[in-house]
């Protein structure tokens, strides 16, 4: 174990790798910062100039953009509502909130802490248990993740307390979007595609995004017209010890449960995020001011999404299977440098799982450093008028479109989705459950299919599976014990008020 | 180590320009008379990067480069299984410079899906090699050979991952079927690794995939290969002694082909200009290790043969796919 941590330290501390793992953060923090662009698109994009590099510095720097991403994210979410990465889609919910009220640098900040923290405890994690983890991992077949998905609708429906209608109904609308393009059940079937062939795999969900959120914003405040800057004293934007304290828990809890989430190979870091945002919005001491600013809204998200994509490593290094589509498109560089991936990976190239895996440590340490005195500055761009700032919004985000697939039909979707999300914001729709319900929609139809295929037809065959039966009481309990304890409470209210 | 810092470095910087402002479409005039001189060349891959599409495209894009001293542009058009960058191809008639990375999907989407070409749309330059798949189970499986899941199959059934109604492994499970009159039970997945990790977790049984997909699960141990799907054994030392299906008795082998095609309608001095290349390439070391690094067949065949190949395994894929 030490000696694999020496070793680890020894190929991942020559000047070349520390180089290229600052090269690689650097680049994920503008991939995340651009809306539309990914860690997914960044390492597909990045992968062919790393082919002049050794293969270890090669895959540290494309983890060190995966992760990176993660960081840079957050920072369009927080200062503008539009994430950067689909991981991120949640933050925008408090943090935009925090912006407004002045606070961005505060939310920039303790996701910068966070996501460190997340990404320390996690790579423990990785590094000590990663083979027994990923045998448990294994545990979650299609019928477990069936039943994940079902825990994952029902967060998402919940997600903004009050509002549990629209919720409900901007769930319900992503997920309806997201069945267009070939039913994964057949393989062939076409839906709602109207014989356009840019259709066959779906509505793509980062032109969605961009759409959304970004063009829909710049849309929303031309109608409104004349929007003063936000104004923000120098005092509020750096961070409190009183702010790290309060979100302390939030920031473990979202490292427990980005952690589990981002095991399980399939589910990826976007789930993560929404799901610790969920249970947050639950548990939380500060839970009645989710959604109006609460930095544990920021900090629970950002540490589950950072320690999701840590974990994502298990299943990739110790099984040679994917943990999300980012690890896939790393998975496929193995490849392409010689490597065999697979669970002899770590006896056959020990130098080059545990420089990777250390190289994650120092990875995180620079993005901490780059990313802590950054964040006043970055929030101090909300002074910049809004004149000149949607015009670069609406600039990259077309592009931005463009770039992603080389395609004018995402530019023309990103432009469709932008009136869509103006719409939304009229009539004061909350826009991240639909995303999350088009992210869910394919992979809850997937676990449909295949649950059924298992059972033949059946559904039942969930209630055969100890895992998922425990899942899917758990939803239920998400649902039943905030009404149960509401109700409870008001009784001691009306006996008290009797007395 | 420095220069190499600073070349990569600009690289990144192209890149990311690149990325910014991509591609203004090429246009190179084609059917121009006298020689074929092919400028701004795309070398499309209908997949993502990080794919075996991406890998193969990237392969003979520089084994091209490297014959014909252009530089190739490698562009990722990914979408509807293949379809998008198959389409992107199809409206560059006539260009002679725009090449893509083909595989299966060429000849299997037009006969599931309506699309607008099919492998006739086409000019086809080369096939680079055959991929076949081996019939996979978990280490603790009771099957020990082929013939055992067959048997299974026509009794108490058998659990198969396929990955969708027009994949290689939705193919060779039909044409056993039709050929050993059995069924199996089937889960559809998405991906190889989708399916490895199905068979290790013990929701199907059995499955089919490329050796390079799941050569590291064999070496561990963690898999079995029990036949291959292949008209003759691997010469690859490790997978040597893995019987095929047809010496157990059970008539079927599929090759899923990768190669290269150029638009319809391009002169024929840029259709005799990339077989030239594609020859030279054949013979380099890059090519030799593609195939090894994959392992792949090493069967290259060009222009009409290529044509004549395409035409032949179309027919057998309508047959497996046909209800």
């Amino acid at each position: 174990m030490l000696d694999n941590l020496l070793l680890g330290f020894q190929t991942a501390l020559t000047l070349e790798n520390v180089v290229w793992c600052f090269v690689g953060v650097l680049l994920g923090t503008v991939i995340g910062l651009l809306p539309g662009l990914g860690s997914t698109t960044g390492v597909a994009i990045l992968l062919p100039i790393t082919f002049a590099l050794e293969p270890v510095t090669a895959l540290i720097m494309l983890a060190g953009i995966y992760y990176g991403a993660q960081y840079g994210g957050t920072i369009t979410s927080v200062l503008i509502s539009t994430p950067g990465e689909a991981a991120s889609v949640v933050t925008t919910i408090d943090g935009y909130q925090m912006a407004k009220k002045g606070r961005a640098g505060a939310a920039l900040a303790i996701s910068a802490i966070g996501s460190f923290i997340a990404a320390i405890i996690s790579l423990a994690l990785l590094i000590a248990i990663a083979p027994p983890l990923a045998t448990i991992a294994l545990e979650f077949q299609p019928v477990e993740m069936f039943a994940v998905m079902i825990l994952g609708l029902v967060i998402v429906v919940t997600f903004q307390g009050g509002a549990f209608i629209r919720g409900a109904l901007m769930a319900v609308a992503g997920l309806l979007v997201a069945t267009v393009g070939i039913f994964p059940g057949t393989g062939s079937t076409e839906r709602f595609t109207f014989g356009n062939v840019n259709l066959l795999s779906g509505i793509p969900f980062v032109e969605v995004m961009i759409g959304i959120f970004a063009l829909g914003e710049v849309f929303y405040q031309i109608r409104v017209g004349a929007a003063e800057p936000i104004k923000a004293r120098f005092k509020d934007m750096v961070i409190k010890r009183k702010d790290i304290t309060d979100s302390m828990p939030a920031i473990l809890r979202g490292s427990g449960i980005g952690f589990a989430f981002g095991v399980l190979p399939g589910a990826g870091s976007t789930l993560a995020s929404f799901m610790s945002y969920g249970i947050e919005r639950r548990v939380s001491r500060n839970r009645a001011n989710f959604g109006k600013g609460a930095i544990e809204g920021v900090a629970s998200p950002e540490s589950a999404n950072n320690a999701a994509a840590n974990a994502n490593f298990v299943p990739t290094l110790s099984l040679g299977i994917p943990g999300g589509a980012t690890t896939a498109v790393l998975l496929g560089a193995f490849t392409i440098f010689g490597l065999q991936p697979g669970p002899l990976l770590f006896e056959s190239q020990p130098e080059l799982v545990w420089g990777l895996l250390v190289s994650f440590f120092i990875g995180n340490v620079l993005l901490l450093v780059l990313n802590l005195p950054l964040a006043p500055v970055f929030a101090q761009m909300l002074g910049i008028p809004y004149g000149y700032l949607y015009p670069i919004i609406l600039l990259t985000s077309l592009v931005g479109a463009y770039a992603v697939s080389n395609n004018m039909f995402s530019v023309w979707l990103v432009l469709i989705f932008g009136v869509l999300g103006y719409i939304m914001k009229e009539l004061d729709l909350p826009m991240a459950p639909f995303v999350l319900g088009l992210v869910l929609g394919p992979l809850f139809e997937k676990a449909l299919v295949q649950t059924s295929a298992i059972g033949q037809g059946d559904l039942g065959v969930v209630f055969t599976s100890p895992i998922a039966v425990g899942v899917l009481l758990f939803a239920v309990a998400m649902v039943v014990v905030p009404k149960l304890i509401g109700l409870l409470r008001r009784r001691r209210v009306k006996e008290t008020a009797g007395v | 180590m420095k220069s190499r810092i600073t070349t990569a470095a600009i690289g990144a910087v192209a890149i990311a320009a690149l990325a910014g402002c991509s591609s203004a479409g090429g246009g190179a005039p084609a059917g121009e008379e006298g020689a074929f001189e092919p400028s701004d060349v795309r070398m499309t891959v209908p997949f993502s990067a990080g794919g075996g599409s991406d890998a193969s495209g990237r392969a003979i894009a520089s084994g091209l480069e490297a014959a014909t001293g252009t530089t190739i542009t490698v562009e990722n058009r990914e979408g509807g299984s293949g379809a998008v960058g198959y389409s992107h191809l199809f409206a560059q008639e006539g260009n002679g410079s725009q090449l893509l990375a083909a595989e299966t999907t060429l000849l299997s989407l037009p006969l599931t899906t309506d699309v607008d070409y099919d492998h006739t749309s086409f000019t086809p330059i080369m096939k680079l090699g055959d991929d076949y798949t081996l019939v996979v189970v978990p280490a603790d499986s009771p099957f020990q050979t082929c013939t055992d899941v067959v048997d299974a199959a026509g009794g108490e059934g058998v659990v198969a991952a396929v990955s969708g109604a027009i994949s290689l492994d939705e193919i060779v499970f039909t044409l056993i079927e039709q050929d050993q009159g059995v069924e199996f039970d089937r889960v559809p997945f998405e991906s190889g690794s989708e399916v490895i990790a199905g068979l290790l977790g013990g929701t199907v049984q059995v499955g089919s995939l490329n050796p390079g997909e799941v050569l590291g699960q064999l070496e561990s141990g963690d898999l079995r290969a029990l036949c291959s799907l292949s008209e003759e054994r691997y010469e690859y030392e490790q997978i040597a002694d893995v019987p095929t299906a047809i010496e157990e008795g059970i008539d079927v082998s599929f090759a899923q082909w990768r190669g290269f095609i150029a638009p319809g309608g391009i002169s024929d001095e840029a259709r005799q200009y990339w077989i030239d290349a594609a020859e030279q390439y054949v013979a380099s070391e890059e090519y030799t290790t593609y195939i090894e690094e994959n392992l792949m067949q090493p069967n290259a065949v060009y222009g009409d043969e290529f044509v004549e190949y395409l035409a032949q395994n179309s027919a057998d894929l309508e047959a497996a796919l046909a209800p």
